[in-house]
């Protein structure tokens, strides 16, 4: 291994014949190249001729470099080089300690340390080393060097711990484990973190190892981060994330997630230059921070990356006591009221419910409460104003509210600013012509934010002894300077005063928004709880007495893994006492525990800790990053190399003994064929490159034979409905067809054809005939389109319904057969002109025959033809047949025509009719020949039936 | 080629070589002899030998063919009388035949270590070249009714089966392989080819060429090279060995050697040509990319053609290859 470089040598020895390429060196450069030995008969000849210069007895020096280089790389290649070496260990026999880092650090990264210690046993194995696996999490182990099948085996079953290993615990067992045997070696695969104490091991693990191999397997993969003190503050939740040095990432998210584990928000964090430790802000309204309950750094898949927040995170429990007795006789106007009101959104309130102010402050001092409201508390007695007084001075927020009570008092000492005691407290009397009102905010306050309302008068007050540093006591005052709210520092407590009641007796503002977000700021600035919410199960009661709570015990419920990830508690997970307030450790993992309505969160870092970087100088160990990557043997690649360089110099030697002159009429010769070869490979490239483009072309065969078939004479055409027997009659229909057509007209058509609707050209035929299948899929958007096409240039598509029988009977039952309603599913989408059963006059009617109606093997079914304008009523007598300015486009029956023409090959017809009449079958054919006629003659008709009188015109 | 340059075991090398580079060319040579028409060389040199062969003599003489009836003289045999003719009219007729006389040509594959060369550039190396060519001239000749030998190997015979006798006869030979023959001098009315890549220091060619002409037989010389050794596609550092053991040299920058290197062969060239046209020889220079046949199709018209085709050449350089 190369410091610095991820290259190492299978065998390093072999390096060393580096050294002799100085002496390949003299050599390639004293020893002209040999020349070639010619058996030349003329040679006597030759010694008559003057001898030239012997100019190239030397090798060019390049060639020499070359030649040089292409030793080296093969000395280089043969000593077995290998990018990303594996981990090394030595290659003797000795057994190998394989130590684990596998705490909470390590799990980010514990797919690397895993693969590595895998490698490693592999190794093992091959060398026949026997091999122990050391989890430093687990001290009371009992350690033993086992085969490597053993150690495999155990190393699937390693997971990494959620809580902080103490790695010092470990060293007795260690110690025990290479007392067995002198020789072995150790491997430390470390997270590279110190968590306090890690020095002790560090320094301990050098006094068990010394004399022998150690390496110390770190870096390479992302350090671990973590995240640690959570304060949910005025303002925003904050969280403080840890890492043990800059190699780190130094940018990511917290994301904070809900019980359930939905998310509610994420917040960015990146640490500065080399810090350790930031901060990640959730600026989220209050209530949404209250549902946090477990913050994690995206993407960092360790117990330590979490943070689980229970109720002593989510809001502050406030104390609300009240001087007043009377208060429950009117609960809805008493102070308590307002206040719980007021502070409920954010704040937990809990009011005293029983006995005297004194008992009640007593009660919640026992609770730890960080904050407590006095509303209109006069004289607090005993030694529960001792305790206040501590309580306060030890960090607890006091908010008190003004009252007859407090005016009346004297001695009261819990006050921010002297009041006016006395006869001089202006209680009951009025001292203002008109109410005042709320004038102005501090900005050194916590109410500095507020925007200052204008609603809000005040009509009583206590009064504050003006003195000098009653200004800056002021966080909010009247329009006359007269203070409304006064606080004040005492230890590290603070007491804020109301001058006003907390209901609406002196003043409206409790009933202001403002006097909520007065209230919340004061929250906010609640500092450090002074002691743990000790809420239990049941909720509001609370037992009396440290004792009690230390012995009471909360069962774990869900517990993190190693990897942070939520799961069922292990069964080696024991309850923990309920106020809880340390790391989290083995035989208490971090995870919530304790019923569901009062969660203990149990964290695997608490407020205060730090990671560190490992220090491993004591050890004096070989260090050696994770590998992340496979390592790559890089023999092929060198040697391959050296081949090219090998080529390289048979060329230049070609070309130096004038190879090349005398190889250039080859050369070219080549270089003209592989030209041709290239030229021919892009000319095939170009081809493949079209190819789609020469699809369309390419079908033309089919679709040109198509054609031709089609336009060689004229034929008639049917649809392919898909259902086989329609096809056959609609097929052997048409060819009776024609052969009627043929005995009686001048027509004489070829054999009919079947259509594709949606593929095959129709421009080619006059008539298309399409019976109509019920329950026939409507035909694509495209064909719709093709069918209206043809029928705007002129075609004429017979639909038939085929189900005269089957129509409902009564008047319009014709057009609601399940044929015509599947043939109005299909022309529903074209541009169909309006239709009407065919008039007697229409010029179909005498196309060829005189016809009365169309029948087919029914002929109850009408034809409908496009409606042609009504003729006018004067000429309805001169003009006997009227016809349109075309060909009707679309002609629709229910006859079943084919079926009526459809004969067999021997003449026979292959369906009966129905009803059966004498001549149905006849008068079926003439119409089909009218029809026809029609298609192609158009209203020429029209026009002939004048003849008669045309003549008798002309005749005159 | 084994490093070794101990003559024993050089020369069993070499024959090692030369054996499948003969087996082979006797192959080749046979298929090529077969594709060329038969080669008659010009009979008015063709000394007067009494060795039967083909070159009829344009007079009476002992020969196959009818060369014309005449009187009968008196004095001669009556079993000269060609009766059948004589029985025409009242007089008695001879019948005489041409006078037909066989050539001679000495052929001398060049089979030192020297030829056993090839580049990449030619398919066939010098030696397996040589070989073929003479072999499978040796095959047309023969065929053409001369005579064929190797200078200090074969005497010059005609035998039906003369490719294989003069592989035997190569095979056989204990003698180390000279590039050039020695102590030779063939008889003044022969045909001398001398097949043979030259790269002797040009003394002992002028030397070889005087002796072997000396006596006034024609000849003709071929130098048969590898494209490499034209050419001189080498670069860069290489040192250049001779096969016979003649030493070596080094060149720092081939490259820059090959103008002076072609330069110089040019001028071996002319030297050699000033003595083949001294003695009135032919010289071809034949390279090995070149087909077998383009060297063999020339030398079987120079050949047919005779000296008086050679001649008016004199002085202007030849080459084999036609293009």
């Amino acid at each position: 291994m190369i410091p610095g470089l991820p290259l190492a040598f299978a065998q390093p020895l072999i390096l060393l014949g580096l050294a002799a390429l100085p002496l390949l060196w003299w050599l390639l450069r004293l020893v002209p190249p040999r020349p070639r030995r010619v058996a030349f008969p003329p040679t006597r000849l030759l010694f008559d001729i003057a001898p030239k210069e012997e100019t190239p007895s030397r090798t060019p020096w390049w060639l020499t470099l070359l030649r040089l280089l292409l030793a080296a790389l093969v000395i280089f290649a043969a000593a077995g080089p290998m990018w990303r070496p594996p981990v090394a260990a030595g290659t003797g026999n000795a057994p190998l300690a394989v130590l684990i880092d596998d705490g909470w650090s390590s799990a980010a990264s514990f797919d690397a340390r895993i693969r590595t210690a895998t490698d490693l046993v592999a190794r093992a194995r091959a060398n026949g080393r026997g091999i122990a696996l050391v989890p430093l999490s687990e001290p009371n182990r009992d350690l033993s060097f086992e085969t490597p099948d053993a150690a495999d085996a155990h190393l699937r079953t390693l997971a990494p711990k959620p809580h902080a290993v103490e790695r010092a615990a470990a060293l007795p067992a260690i110690g025990r484990l290479l007392a067995a045997d002198p020789a072995a070696e150790v491997v430390w695969l470390s997270d590279g973190i110190d968590l306090g104490k890690a020095q002790n091991f560090v320094t301990g693990l050098a006094r068990l190892t010394e004399g022998r191999t150690v390496t110390v397997v770190t870096g390479g993969v992302a350090s671990a981060r973590a995240l640690t003190d959570v304060d949910n503050a005025a303002g925003a939740l904050g969280v403080t994330v840890l890492r043990a040095d800059a190699n780190a990432a130094s940018q990511g998210t917290v994301r904070a997630l809900d019980l359930r584990g939905l998310p509610l928000g994420e917040a960015a964090f990146a640490f500065s230059g080399n810090a350790t430790d930031t901060t990640a802000r959730f600026d989220l309204p209050v209530e949404i921070r209250n549902d946090i309950a477990r913050l994690e750094i995206s993407g960092e898949r360790s117990a330590g990356a979490v943070q689980l927040l229970d109720k002593r995170w989510r809001r502050r429990t406030v104390g609300v006591v009240t001087g007043a007795t009377a208060d429950t006789a009117q609960p809805l106007l008493a102070a308590t009221y307002y206040l719980a009101r007021a502070l409920g959104p954010f704040a937990d309130v809990r009011l005293a419910e029983r006995g005297s102010p004194a008992e009640a402050v007593d009660h919640f001092i026992d609770q730890h409460l960080p904050m407590m409201v006095l509303a209109d508390v006069g004289t607090i007695a005993g030694d529960a104003r001792d305790r206040l007084t501590r309580w306060v001075e030890d960090g607890g927020v006091l908010v008190r509210f003004a009252g007859p009570r407090l005016a009346a008092a004297t001695d009261d000492d819990l006050v921010p600013v002297r009041l006016r005691r006395g006869g001089r407290v202006l209680g009951g009397s009025l001292s203002w012509e008109e109410p005042q009102k709320l004038a102005s905010f501090s900005p050194n306050g916590p109410f500095a934010t507020i925007a200052v309302p204008d609603d809000v008068t005040i009509r009583r007050q206590v009064l504050a002894e003006p003195d000098a540093t009653l200004a800056e006591h002021t966080w909010a005052a009247l329009g006359d300077g007269t203070p409304l709210v006064t606080a004040g520092r005492r230890g590290k407590g603070m007491v804020v005063l109301f001058h006003v009641t907390a209901d609406t007796r002196w003043s409206n503002l409790p009933l202001a928004g403002t006097f909520v977000e007065m209230l919340r700021g004061i929250v906010g600035i609640t500092g450090q709880q002074p002691a743990a919410d000790t809420e239990t199960a049941d909720g509001g009661t609370t037992e009396s007495g440290r004792a009690t709570q230390a012995t009471e015990t909360v069962a774990p419920s869900r517990i993190l893994d190693g990897h942070g990830a939520f799961g069922p508690p292990p069964p080696t997970a024991k309850p923990v006492a309920s106020g809880y307030r340390g790391r989290a450790t083995a035989d208490n993992p971090p995870g919530f525990y304790g019923p569901p309505e009062g969660l203990l969160a149990v964290n695997t870092l608490v407020p205060g800790d730090r990671l560190a970087p490992l220090d491993l100088a004591p050890l004096g160990a070989r260090v050696e990053p994770y590998r992340t990557a496979e390592p790559v043997d890089l023999r092929g690649p060198v040697f391959l190399a050296a081949v090219g360089l090998a080529l390289l110099d048979a060329l230049v030697v070609f070309w130096l003994a004038g190879g090349l002159s005398r190889g250039l009429a080859r050369l070219t010769g080549a270089r003209r064929a592989s030209a041709a070869v290239l030229l021919g490979l892009a000319l095939g490239l170009a081809g493949l490159g079209p190819q789609p483009a020469r699809a369309q072309p390419a079908s033309n065969p089919t679709a040109d034979q198509f054609a031709e078939r089609a336009t060689a004479t004229t034929r008639l055409a049917y649809v392919i409905t898909g259902d086989a027997e329609v096809d056959a009659i609609s097929k052997a229909g048409l060819e009776g067809l024609s052969v009627f057509l043929s005995q009686r007209t001048a027509l004489e058509p070829g054999d009919p054809m079947g259509l594709d609707i949606a593929r095959d050209e129709l421009a080619f035929f006059p008539l298309i005939y399409w019976p109509i299948v019920p329950g026939a899929p409507k035909p694509s958007a495209e064909t719709l389109a093709r069918i209206d096409t043809y029928m705007k240039q002129g075609g004429t598509i017979l639909f038939d319904t085929r189900d005269a029988v089957e129509a409902p009977p009564g008047p319009g039952g014709e057009t609601r057969s399940p044929g015509m309603l599947a043939l109005r599913g299909i022309l529903s989408s074209l541009d169909i002109p309006e239709l009407e059963p065919i008039p007697r006059e229409h010029v179909l009617t005498k196309t060829f025959f005189l016809l009365p109606d169309f029948p087919g093997r029914f002929s109850s079914g009408r034809l409908w033809v496009e409606a042609i304008p009504s003729a006018d009523p004067d000429e309805q007598e001169m003009r006997p047949v009227r016809g349109g300015d075309g060909v009707s486009s679309i002609l629709i029956t229910s006859n079943d025509l084919a079926g009526a023409w459809a004969t067999r090959p021997d003449g026979q017809a292959m369906l009966p009719l129905t009803p059966g009449e004498p001549r149905q079958r006849e008068y079926a054919f003439r119409a089909g020949v009218n029809i026809v006629m029609y298609t192609l003659t158009g209203n020429y008709k029209a026009d002939q039936v004048h003849i008669p009188a045309l003549l008798e015109r002309l005749g005159q | 080629m084994a490093p070794s340059h101990a003559p024993g075991s050089q020369t069993s090398v070499t024959s090692d070589h030369e054996r499948a580079a003969l087996a082979q060319a006797s192959g080749a040579s046979r298929t090529l002899a077969a594709t060329m028409p038969r080669l008659v060389l010009e009979a008015r040199r063709v000394a007067a030998t009494v060795i039967h062969g083909l070159h009829g003599r344009r007079r009476a003489g002992p020969g196959e063919n009818f060369w014309q009836y005449r009187r009968f003289v008196s004095g001669e045999s009556a079993a000269d009388v060609d009766w059948r003719r004589s029985a025409r009219d009242d007089h008695l007729y001879v019948r005489e035949r041409e006078w037909e006389s066989a050539h001679t040509v000495w052929v001398w594959p060049d089979r030192s270590s020297s030829m056993d060369f090839r580049s990449n550039l030619a398919r066939d190396g010098k030696l397996e070249r040589a070989l073929v060519i003479a072999l499978a001239l040796g095959e047309v000749l023969v065929q053409g009714g001369e005579r064929v030998g190797i200078p200090g190997l074969m005497a010059a015979t005609a035998n039906r089966n003369i490719i294989d006798k003069m592989a035997q006869v190569m095979l056989h030979d204990p003698a180390a392989r000279a590039s050039l023959p020695k102590a030779f001098s063939p008889s003044p009315l022969s045909e001398f080819l001398l097949l043979s890549d030259l790269w002797s220091p040009i003394a002992d060619i002028r030397a070889t060429l005087a002796r072997l002409s000396a006596a006034g037989a024609h000849g003709h010389v071929v130098q048969v090279v590898d494209p490499a050794e034209e050419t001189f596609p080498y670069s860069g550092r290489v040192e250049f060995v001779e096969p016979e053991g003649a030493g070596a040299v080094t060149a720092g920058r081939a490259e820059t050697w090959r103008a002076d290197y072609t330069a110089r062969i040019a001028r071996h060239r002319d030297e050699i040509r000033a003595e083949t046209d001294h003695a009135g020889w032919s010289f071809l220079v034949h390279r090995t990319d070149k087909p077998a046949t383009d060297l063999l199709l020339a030398l079987h018209a120079r050949l047919t053609a005779g000296r008086a085709a050679v001649r008016p050449a004199r002085g202007a350089p030849t080459e084999a290859a036609p293009a």
